[in-house]
This record gives C-alpha cells, sequence and structure tokens, in this order.
C-alpha cells in the first residue's frame, strides 16, 4: 500500500473500500446498561421477517471486524470503560449508531445513581435512532441513512 | 389463618419477639439479631418454602436503624422475618451455611446498604461498579442522588 | 460459590474461564467465571452491574404513577411482569381494586407475553446449541405475538398496558379475533417445535442429561418458574397465589420431572399450549365494564405490601413501602433470574465447559438484571480471555466432535 501508489490508484482503492463498507457493513452491538426491549428489536432485524443480512449487514462478535458500532441504553459506570475499549479496537473508519430514548439522552433512568450519561458523552455518534424501543423498521431506516450518507463522502473526499 | 403459616407460627414461636399476620396470607416475625441462624434452620428442617428475597429499608438517619427482611414463600403464603440493625453495629449472620443460594441476596444487601454480612462465602460486589467509592451505599436514604 | 469435587480422572490442568461481558447474539453484558480442571468446571462466579442502574434508589425520588414506567424498562422482555406486580402492590396499598375487565385484560397480556418470551428464548436456546435454523424459525414466528401485541397496545416493547387501578386500552372484537387467529397458527407452530426438541437427536444430545436439578436441589435452591417445574416441583404464583387475578380462570400446572435441560426446553413449550388456552378462555369469557376504578389517590397510604406475579422465568417479587406520600419510601424488585441464577452455578460445578452456555441459557436468564464473559487462567497465572461466543463455538465443536466418532 505505501509502494508508489499514485494518488489516482488510491483514489481507486478508496472508492473500492467504500462500496464494499456500504455494500457490506459488518455490525458489533453493544449494551451498556439497556432495559433489553432495543436489544431484542435488534435482534428481530436479523430474523426472517425483517432480515436485515440480505442487505449485506452482518452482526458479529469481533470489534476487530466492525465497521459500525450499535450501542443501546445509557450508559452505566461498571459499562462505560467497556464501551471505550470496544469503539477504540474497532479500525478506522468507523461508525456509532445510537439506538433508542435510553442511548440518546438516557431516558426513564436519567439520574439514576449508577447511569452516567447517553452515549455521545461517551463515544462520538453518527446516527440517532429514537423510540423505546424503536420498531425493527426505524432502526433497519436509520442503517440505510447512515450508508447513503457514506456515500457522499468518497466523492467529494476524492474528487 | 392458613394452616402453612400456623405451622410457620409454631416453628418461629421460640425466638419471635413478635408476630404480626398484616395481611392475609402473610405472617410478620420480628426477632433479635442473634436468633437469624436458629430460627432459619428451624424453617429449613421443616422445609418450610423457600428463602425468596432479602430486603434491606433504611429507616433513616433520624433512627439509625436499618430493618432486615427475610421472605420466605410457600404457595400463597409469606413469612417475613424482621431484624433490626443499627448503622454503629452493622452486623448480620450469613445465612449461606443452611441456604447457598442466599449468597447474592447477601452480596446485594451488604453493597446497597452497608451491612457487614458474617461469614458470607463471597463478599464481592454483585451489582456496584469497581469504581464505585467505599462506604457509600446508595439505599441508604442520606445517600441522595444528584438529578 | 460452592465448591464440589470435580471428577479428576485425567490429568489435570486448572483453569479460570471468564465469560462476557458481550456477547453478539445475547443482548445485555455479564461477567462469570470459570475454574476448570480440564473441562470440568469446577468453580463459578459472577459478576453482574453492567447493566445495574440504580432503578430501586430512583423510585424514591419519582412519583408513584413515573414509577410505573421506570419499573416497566426494568426489563424489555417481561416488561408487563413488572408493572404488572407493581400495580398490584400499589392498589392493595391504596385498597383498591382494578375493575373485572381490566383483570382479564392484563392477565390476557400477560399471558401474551409468556408466549413471546418463551418463543424468544427457545431461539436463543436453539442458537447456543448452533441450531440457527430453529433460532430463525422461532423468531419468524414471534413476530406473530409481537403483532398481536401491537395491535392491542401500540407498541412491540414496553406495552404500558397497566396503569394504576387498571387498563389503558380495552380489546375489541376485532382485536380479539385477530388474537384467536395469531393463537391457531402459534399453536401449530409449537406442536412442530414440541416435536423437534423432544425428538432431533442432536438436539437431544445437547440437553438430555445436560445440567441435571435433582427435586431436592431444585427445592433447597429455590429456583422459581420454569426452572423448577422442570424438576418436578410445582411451583407456579398462577397456581398457588393467584390473587385477584388468575382467581377468575384457571390455570393447569404444568410438569416435568427429569429436571435436565431437555426437561426446561419441554415444560417451556407446554407451556405456551397452556398460555394459548388461557388466552382462548378469557378472551371468550370477557367481562363487561370500566377499564379503570374511578378514583385513584395520587398518595398512596402508609403501609407496606409484598405482591409476586409469575414472570415467564418464574417469581417476580416486589416489596413496596409507602410513607403516606406521592413518592414510595422504598421498593425492592427481586427477578426471577437472580434467584435461578445461583442455582445455575452450583449445577455448572462438575459439568463440561462445552455444556456451560446450554446450561446457562436453560434458566432463560435475563440480564438487565445480569452479565457476561469468560476468563481463563491456568495456574501459572496465565490468564485467557474468552468471549461468550468463543464458548459457545467451544460447546458446539465439541459435540460436532463427539457425533463424529
Ligand atoms: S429506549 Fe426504551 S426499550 Fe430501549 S433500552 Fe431504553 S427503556 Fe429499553
Amino acid at each position: 500500500m505505501t509502494l508508489n501508489v499514485t494518488q489516482e490508484w488510491q483514489g481507486v482503492l478508496d472508492k473500492i473500500k467504500n462500496w464494499a463498507r456500504i455494500n457490506s457493513p459488518w455490525a458489533i452491538h453493544y449494551n451498556s446498561g439497556s432495559c433489553n426491549g432495543c436489544d431484542i428489536e435488534i435482534l428481530a432485524t436479523l430474523t426472517p421477517r425483517y432480515d436485515v443480512e440480505r442487505f449485506g449487514i452482518k452482526l458479529q462478535g469481533s470489534p476487530r471486524h466492525a465497521d459500525v458500532l450499535i450501542c443501546t441504553g445509557p450508559v452505566t459506570r461498571q459499562s462505560r470503560d467497556r464501551l471505550l475499549r470496544i469503539y477504540e479496537q474497532m479500525p478506522d473508519p468507523k461508525f456509532v449508531i445510537a439506538v433508542g430514548t435510553c442511548a440518546i439522552s438516557g431516558g426513564v433512568f436519567q439520574g439514576c445513581y449508577n447511569v452516567i450519561g447517553h452515549i455521545d458523552e461517551v463515544i462520538p455518534v453518527n446516527m440517532y435512532i429514537p423510540g423505546c424501543p424503536p420498531r425493527p423498521e426505524a432502526i433497519i431506516d436509520g442503517v440505510v441513512k447512515l450508508l447513503t450518507s457514506l456515500q457522499a463522502v468518497p466523492e467529494s473526499a476524492t474528487a | 389463618m392458613d394452616v402453612r403459616l400456623e405451622t410457620a407460627v409454631s416453628l418461629t414461636k421460640p425466638w419471635a419477639t413478635e408476630t404480626a399476620e398484616p395481611a392475609p396470607y402473610r405472617l410478620d416475625v420480628s426477632l433479635e439479631r442473634e436468633n437469624l441462624l436458629p430460627v432459619i434452620s428451624a424453617l429449613f428442617a421443616a422445609e418450610w418454602g423457600y428463602l425468596s428475597a432479602i430486603t434491606g429499608v433504611d429507616l433513616g438517619t433520624a433512627v439509625g436503624v436499618v430493618e432486615v427482611l427475610y421472605h420466605f414463600c410457600e404457595g400463597p403464603c409469606i413469612v417475613t422475618l424482621r431484624l433490626r440493625v443499627p448503622y454503629d453495629d452493622a452486623q448480620i449472620d450469613s445465612v449461606c451455611s443452611i441456604i447457598p443460594s442466599a449468597s447474592f441476596f447477601e452480596r446485594e444487601l451488604s453493597e446497597m446498604l452497608g451491612i457487614t454480612i458474617v461469614g458470607t462465602p463471597n463478599a464481592d460486589r454483585l451489582f456496584l461498579p469497581d469504581d464505585w467509592p467505599l462506604g457509600v451505599y446508595p439505599l441508604r436514604k442520606e445517600y441522595v442522588m444528584q438529578g | 460459590m460452592m465448591t464440589v469435587a470435580a471428577p479428576t480422572t485425567q490429568k489435570s490442568e486448572k483453569f479460570i474461564v471468564p465469560i462476557g461481558p458481550q456477547h453478539p447474539a445475547l443482548k445485555e453484558p455479564g461477567h462469570f467465571e470459570f475454574a476448570v480442571d480440564g473441562e470440568i468446571v469446577t468453580d463459578a462466579t459472577v459478576r453482574l452491574g453492567y447493566v445495574h442502574r440504580g432503578i430501586e434508589k430512583g423510585t424514591e425520588s419519582r412519583n408513584w404513577a413515573q414509577n410505573l414506567y421506570l419499573l416497566e424498562r426494568i426489563c424489555g422482555i417481561c416488561s408487563h411482569t413488572h408493572a404488572f406486580a407493581y400495580v398490584l402492590g400499589v392498589e392493595q396499598l391504596a385498597e383498591v381494586e382494578a375493575p373485572p375487565r381490566a383483570r382479564a385484560i392484563r392477565m390476557v397480556v400477560a399471558e401474551l407475553e409468556r408466549v413471546h418470551s418463551h418463543f424468544l428464548w427457545l431461539g436463543v436456546g436453539a442458537h447456543e446449541a448452533g441450531f440457527d435454523t430453529l433460532f430463525m424459525y422461532s423468531w419468524r414466528d414471534r413476530e406473530t405475538v409481537m403483532d398481536l401485541l401491537e395491535s392491542l397496545t401500540g407498541n412491540r416493547v414496553n406495552y404500558s398496558a397497566c396503569v394504576l387501578g387498571g387498563v389503558k386500552f380495552d380489546i375489541n372484537g376485532e382485536q380479539t379475533k385477530g388474537i384467536l387467529e395469531g393463537l391457531d397458527f402459534l399453536e401449530k407452530r409449537t406442536h412442530h417445535y414440541l416435536n423437534v426438541i423432544q425428538q432431533d437427536a442432536l438436539f437431544l444430545q445437547r440437553t438430555r442429561g445436560v445440567g441435571v436439578m435433582t427435586q431436592q436441589q431444585a427445592r433447597q435452591l429455590g429456583v422459581v418458574g420454569p426452572t423448577a417445574r422442570a424438576s418436578g416441583v410445582a411451583r407456579d404464583l398462577r397456581i398457588d397465589a393467584p390473587g385477584q387475578h388468575y382467581n377468575d380462570f384457571n390455570v393447569n400446572m404444568i410438569l416435568e420431572t427429569d429436571g435436565d435441560l431437555a426437561a426446561r426446553f419441554v415444560v417451556r413449550i407446554r407451556d405456551l399450549f397452556e398460555s394459548y388456552r388461557i388466552i382462548r378462555e378469557i378472551l371468550s369469557n370477557m367481562p363487561e365494564g370500566d377499564l379503570v376504578v374511578k378514583r385513584m389517590p395520587r398518595k398512596i397510604k402508609a403501609g407496606e405490601t409484598i405482591s409476586r406475579v409469575e414472570a415467564p422465568r418464574g417469581e417476580a417479587f416486589y416489596y413496596i413501602k409507602s410513607n403516606g406520600s406521592e413518592m414510595p419510601e422504598r421498593i425492592k424488585v427481586r427477578t426471577p433470574t437472580l434467584c435461578n441464577m445461583a442455582s445455575v452455578l452450583t449445577l455448572t460445578v462438575g459439568q463440561h465447559l462445552a455444556d456451560v452456555p446450554m446450561i446457562l441459557v436453560g434458566i432463560d436468564p435475563c440480564f438487565s438484571c445480569n452479565d457476561r464473559s469468560v476468563t481463563v487462567t491456568q495456574p501459572s497465572g496465565q490468564r485467557e480471555h474468552w468471549t461468550w461466543e468463543q464458548v459457545r463455538r467451544f460447546g458446539i465443536e465439541y459435540y460436532q466432535r463427539q457425533g463424529g466418532q
């Protein structure tokens, strides 16, 4: 890669990477203190009725293989470090989706002693999906919107 | 009174300082702290129900006492053993030697209300985070949440 | 936790295997540590708290009505159970009684929730065993229940069906028809699943004789719900302590005696049939009348009460104390998983590490009350960290090797 790659080639490579990323983003899911409601709905999006896998979206276990981090729930004291560590282990470029009211604002758990806040107080968030919990359709819509926004990036960057 | 409750009354009688029936199918037995283990052994030996929960209730700084309730359930009947644990001598015997599965309840009780459980097999924190300050007990009334 | 001497036939090598705290297919984090000797578990402990939010304290600074919504969000799987137990307790304290129609509707939602929860668990259990086809099928069918719940309540999860003194919505004729049709479909599917879990040889290899809990053990450990009923302990609050609710309609006790994982699967599936029957019975005998009591006080009389509800996973226990103000003095919640968790840790001792994921899943752990991750420590002090996924794979591959022999 660091060989004498011309700018032109670099551009083509970037395009290919971006194309691959958009067409098959791998996601990892972390629950930093949610009630499970959001998590069930995320799981539901993978199962036959909604089946996001047909769009190439794959949920898997290791942060090192993930492009997208899907977060649910408010952030508890105990899970804060874990959330940060997962985020740091992910290769660049990485994207974060906050699913559910709790992830966005702390929701009903605001002010509880073990809740330190919402996701974007700990890591940057690219996409917010509101709802308690959001319907699977809403989650899919959020993911699609995120992917669409990615499409715009390289064109402006490489143009 | 339900026969099962009557059995419970007679089982706990030797140690009870007060017995009440606050609602149908419920029995409240007040005890001295020292007598916890004998009472529980008696219930256990008679196979009376199972330990459903341990509740700690802080009565406030004015009283300086935490009330600890052991709830035993059998069918519709609930027997509650009531002990008073003063702040300045916040200790209670572990019941794990008789009921091993009480370990979780005891860990919760001790971290939330600052009660030392004497002889519990595992005194690690169960719910509170590792960086939670020592000596702060969230379910004490004096602990006020910000927010 | 408890220590039982493990069979030491081979030359032993001791490890500690920590599992967790995050797992792709399951929803919540948790951290377990298993000490293993060879492949046999010799000790197990757990560290929860990744999703501990401090709800019990939170209730003390919210009013009685707000708490309903907070407590409902203890768990997104059995949200109605929590709301149900809470309103029961508060109504007892306030000395009001929900009208009969409201009681019936609460039960319908409770049973639908049980159906959704058991389907969810069947899928997760199948996934842990490596049967992803069954996982996908059961979750596909689960969508039927979700549709029914949505048609009734307007939300798929966290339905907010209960309000203090009654329920929020009515069930009309069209909805009834929808529910009955949905149940017919589910019943057919459930027969199929019962068949699979009782006859599929590969599935039985992972479940039969695994994680056995005798009746005696179940009694002593104080397990609740389907986990207890699979060991022949007749413990079902819908029958034992029907309260004002299940009095109106009778429920049959579903018991299995084997006490192994297979029995825990069978009990839950048979539970489903019972739930279908109860829902049908309620719908065809729906009492008329109001949905909410005329007057529900804003301040609740001082006093204390205990309310218990049979959640999909077993007994949910609520202790509520009021000081006569608008906010509760103390609310204690003991979820069924906490009860069953201790038992399951005891059960893993002496078992194969390969069976651990299945045994844990066997109690249908609900981790909003709990967490998971694995660490392996060798006697040299070397520590390996396993994710839940690795342990799951280990289990699946172990049995594949076994099958190949
Ligand atoms: S947004 Fe709602 S469903 Fe999601 S974690 Fe929070 S309370 Fe649960």
